[in-house]
């Protein structure tokens, strides 16, 4: 079929325009590669980004809450935290427990016939459910001990452990050298990593936090800690470094987009990270029965709980600041 | 079709099947392991000299030898398997039947007032090799400090001295280990499996430096004078003389056993004798000084000499001694377990140093075995949260499904490294498990989200898989080297009970950065990769 003539030039006239449309498509395409899109942030992280450098009170506030709780602590027994019999020396029974016990009663009836000694009654359950009763008492010979509870009941199998005083202090020095060692071992590794001062300086500077905040919180719950409580400070370390250094690579080992869009882009994974880990140690905090796994959570729980502001919005924002005074956008 | 052949000529994937594998032959599993496992078999006993052997320390779990049936009764449970053997009548023979022989047991004379003892501790049979510590299985653990400076020599010396005395006693499933604490002080560590053992707290803290003295002059010492002490039942036990006796607040009762001495030794007590005075008494004529003897400078004894040994060289001694109890049959058994010490500490000899317990722990078995279950429940819920976690997060089967197996074989691979190098299981590695198996999900979501859900920044290019993984894995080496270096000094702290933790973790995280990790990457590159 032949065309009119009208017809043709309509039709090379919509070519025309196609190519023309076509033209500008491409130059703008290109221009967009060369002045990137801004990505747009909503809500939390807008505020983030917009703010970060008052948002840096939030983990001040809690560095300078958990010092003055720590200080109190200190200031009431002459140590850092309340010291369990394994780091101070005395007696550590278990009892094997299903009925509900008076603990009041008990405690004030042993603090009566014990005046000496230093007493700690906890009752350990599994998902709310009585399953024993936990008793420190420091300050006190076995025997005497074991025949004042045993005016109160009968008492069946049993775990018992007994401490020195002397070696319950050698423990408590050594695991806070151990800490010390650690911790510089720890900081020696992130600095060989990262080999930038700053940036390694923030990693290790969140870890402390975590640590004097999960101190804090323990020291608030009036736990007293045991070797097993100050190992789970070190396990702590673990935890807290392992975002902070997802942060640090992706922030300094990445060069494309904006500082705050290599933050989200790490926040994404980590903030994962920490919903996982923060979940399991609650269910295992819920679900234990044994006082030394119990004594970890707890550790693991502030800290974690710390880590989540210590490395999104202190590790970052010292990134962030560190990264702006270098000109890097 | 094509992935699953992919998967499994991929390197990274068989070497962890070839792991799983051989951590399969480590743990041995076999959860229809019927019978009794034994723990212990005392010294001249009723099962000892029958032919059953104490088993070896190092020796796995599964190897053990296990009782199957007492006279052709099938045993599945320790207090009936005791209360069997418990009403043999004297003389009389059993027939026990292990996975390895038949034996034929016969029965000691009962000493009145204590029931039949075969001299046999058992266990219900493991159905793993994994070693299970002594919080989750009961026990006893001690600690001991050397009084003063102590040589290495003297340590070594000390630790096989113990070792003698709890195998005399009749103890063989023991650890004794020396260790160091960070300020180099020296201790030894003694873990006895099992049973609620108070009593071995004498037996460990006793120097046992055993005298006997003639007025001032020592006669002769335990150890290396003493050639003999009578433990059968025609030599020791109850004093049939003396007998039990109640008095106020409860009873007492006496045991006697003899011993030997060596020619020189009594030679030494005829020398000291020569010179006394015979006194006159009621019941018979006794000289001027007692042999007194002591244990530890404490005065145990003090034994009559009677007048015809004035001068002359005795190489037999009968030692006696007493014991107390509120009721008769407690007294019994107290009398005998004191003179069981005192007989071990007469065989063995005195320690070089003297020894105080620091730290002493004992473990209700049925604590150990409700911590045991709970750590199991806990351990599974956490595999549950965490696979419920990221499947709400990343809603695929192909990156979820592979975290979970890669988090249950590290947990499998960590118990078997430590069924093969002979580590115990106890709290304190639960929790270390714990912890690595937390920063093994970290590095797995590291893994998912560098490779798959990492949104492009603008302008960035999309990278080939090892580039990816090069990142994931600079990450993941970094959180290892940290961890690794934060548990180091863990090793060596607080005479090195929380060493457990320590290894626990750095081998987990080991096998994880080695071993799963590296598959779990492959894992999902295979089944997300079109």
């Amino acid at each position: 079929m032949k065309m009119s003539r009208r017809e043709r030039r309509l039709q090379s006239r919509t070519e025309r325009l196609d190519k023309l449309r076509k033209e500008v498509h491409k130059a703008y395409v290109a221009k967009e590669r060369h002045t990137p899109k801004e990505i747009q942030y909503k809500g939390l992280l807008k505020l983030m980004r917009d703010h970060y450098k008052p948002l840096m009170i939030i983990p001040l506030a809690m560095l300078v809450f958990s010092l003055v709780v720590i200080l109190m602590t200190y200031s009431e027994t002459g140590s850092l935290m309340y010291k369990g019999v394994s780091l101070q020396g005395g007696i550590s029974l278990t009892i094997p427990m299903k009925e509900q016990v008076d603990v009041p009663a008990l405690e004030s009836f042993l603090r009566t016939r014990l005046p000496q000694s230093d007493l700690d009654i906890r009752i350990l359950s599994e998902a709310g459910k009585q399953k024993g009763l936990l008793i420190d008492a420091s300050n006190v010979k076995e025997d005497i001990f074991l025949g004042a509870l045993r005016e109160r009941m009968t008492l069946g199998d049993f775990s018992i452990e007994t401490l020195g005083p002397s070696l319950g202090d050698a423990f408590f020095t050594q695991a806070l050298w151990a800490l010390a060692i650690a911790f510089a071992l720890m900081s020696l590794v992130v600095f060989l990593y990262f080999r930038t001062l700053v940036p390694s300086a923030a990693v290790i500077i969140a870890a402390v936090c975590d640590m004097l905040f999960a101190l804090a919180g323990v020291n608030l719950l009036g736990l007293r800690l045991s070797t097993a409580g100050l190992a789970a400070f070190l396990m702590l370390i673990g935890y807290s470094v392992d975002t902070d250094i997802l942060l640090t690579a992706r922030v300094m080992k990445s060069k494309e987009g904006s500082v705050f869009d290599r933050v989200v882009s790490a926040l994404k994974t980590g903030f994962l990270m920490n919903i996982v880990a923060l979940a399991t140690t609650i269910v295992t905090l819920i679900f234990t029965q044994s006082p030394v796994i119990m004594q970890i959570m707890w550790v693991l729980l502030f800290g974690l709980i710390a880590d989540i502001i210590n490395t999104w919005i202190q590790n970052a924002g010292i990134l962030r600041y560190y990264l702006e005074k270098k000109g890097v956008q | 079709m094509g992935k699953l052949r992919k998967m499994f000529t991929n390197l990274r994937i068989l070497i962890l099947v070839i792991f799983l594998i051989l951590g399969l032959f480590a743990v041995y599993p076999n959860p229809w392991n019927e019978g009794l496992a034994i723990r212990n078999v005392e010294k001249n006993s009723s099962a000892s000299l029958a032919g059953i052997e104490n088993p070896a320390p190092t020796s796995t779990p599964m190897s053990r030898e296990r009782i199957l049936a007492v006279n052709n009764n099938p045993v599945t449970d320790v207090n009936s398997f005791y209360s069997m053997l418990s009403v043999v009548p004297s003389n009389a023979t059993v027939t026990l039947k292990t996975n390895k022989n038949i034996y034929r047991l016969v029965a000691r004379p009962v000493i009145n007032g204590t029931v039949q003892d075969f001299g046999l501790s058992v266990y219900p049979a493991p159905q793993t090799n994994i070693r299970k510590g002594l919080d989750l299985q009961g026990g006893t653990r001690v600690i001991l400090q050397p009084e003063g400076e102590v040589t290495k020599e003297d340590l070594d010396l000390v630790m096989d001295n113990i070792k003698e005395r709890l195998n005399v006693y009749g103890l063989s499933d023991i650890v004794v280990r020396a260790i160091t604490d960070l300020a180099g002080k020296s201790y030894i560590l003694v873990e006895i499996a099992g049973a609620n053992q108070q009593e071995v707290r004498d037996l460990l803290s006793k120097q046992g430096k055993f005298e006997a003295k003639v007025g001032n002059t020592t006669v002769f010492k335990g150890g290396g004078d003493v050639t003999y002490v009578c433990r059968s039942a025609d030599c020791s036990g109850l004093d049939p003389q003396a007998g039990c006796q109640q008095q106020e607040g409860g009873w007492y009762c006496s045991f006697r056993f003899s011993i030997s001495l060596t020619p020189k030794a009594a030679q030494h007590q005829a020398d000291a004798t020569r010179l006394l005075t015979v006194v006159s008494s009621p019941s018979g004529n006794y000289l001027s000084e007692k042999l007194n003897l002591f244990l530890d400078d404490e005065e145990v004894d003090a034994l009559n000499i009677g007048a015809e040994l004035k001068g002359s060289p005795m190489t037999e001694i009968q030692i006696s001694g007493s014991g107390s109890g509120v009721s008769h049959q407690e007294a019994i058994q107290n009398t005998l377990d004191s003179m069981k010490r005192l007989q071990t500490i007469l065989i063995t000899g005195s320690l070089p140093v003297k020894l105080n317990i620091v730290k002493m722990d004992s473990i209700s078995p049925v604590l150990g075995e409700e911590f045991l279950k709970n750590a199991i429940l806990v351990c599974l819920l956490s595999v549950l949260t965490v696979s419920i976690i990221l499947f709400i997060r990343y809603r695929r089967f192909s990156v979820s499904i592979p975290i979970i197996i890669t988090m249950l074989s590290e947990v499998f691979l960590t118990l078997a490294l430590a069924a093969l190098i002979g580590w115990n299981i106890d709290l304190a590695s639960i929790a270390g498990i714990i912890v690595a198996i937390g920063t093994g999900v970290d590095d797995q979501i590291v893994i998912a989200d560098e490779t798959l859900y990492k949104k492009k920044l603008e302008g960035e290019e999309e990278g080939s898989w090892k580039d990816k993984l090069k990142s994931a894995f600079f990450i993941i080496f970094a959180a290892y080297f940290t961890l690794t270096a934060a548990m180091i000094p863990l090793l060596f702290a607080g005479a090195g009970l929380l060493k457990g933790f320590a290894i626990t973790t750095i081998l987990a995280v080991t096998i994880g950065v080695l071993i799963t990790r590296p598959a779990y990457a492959a894992f999902i590159e295979i089944l997300t990769k079109e």
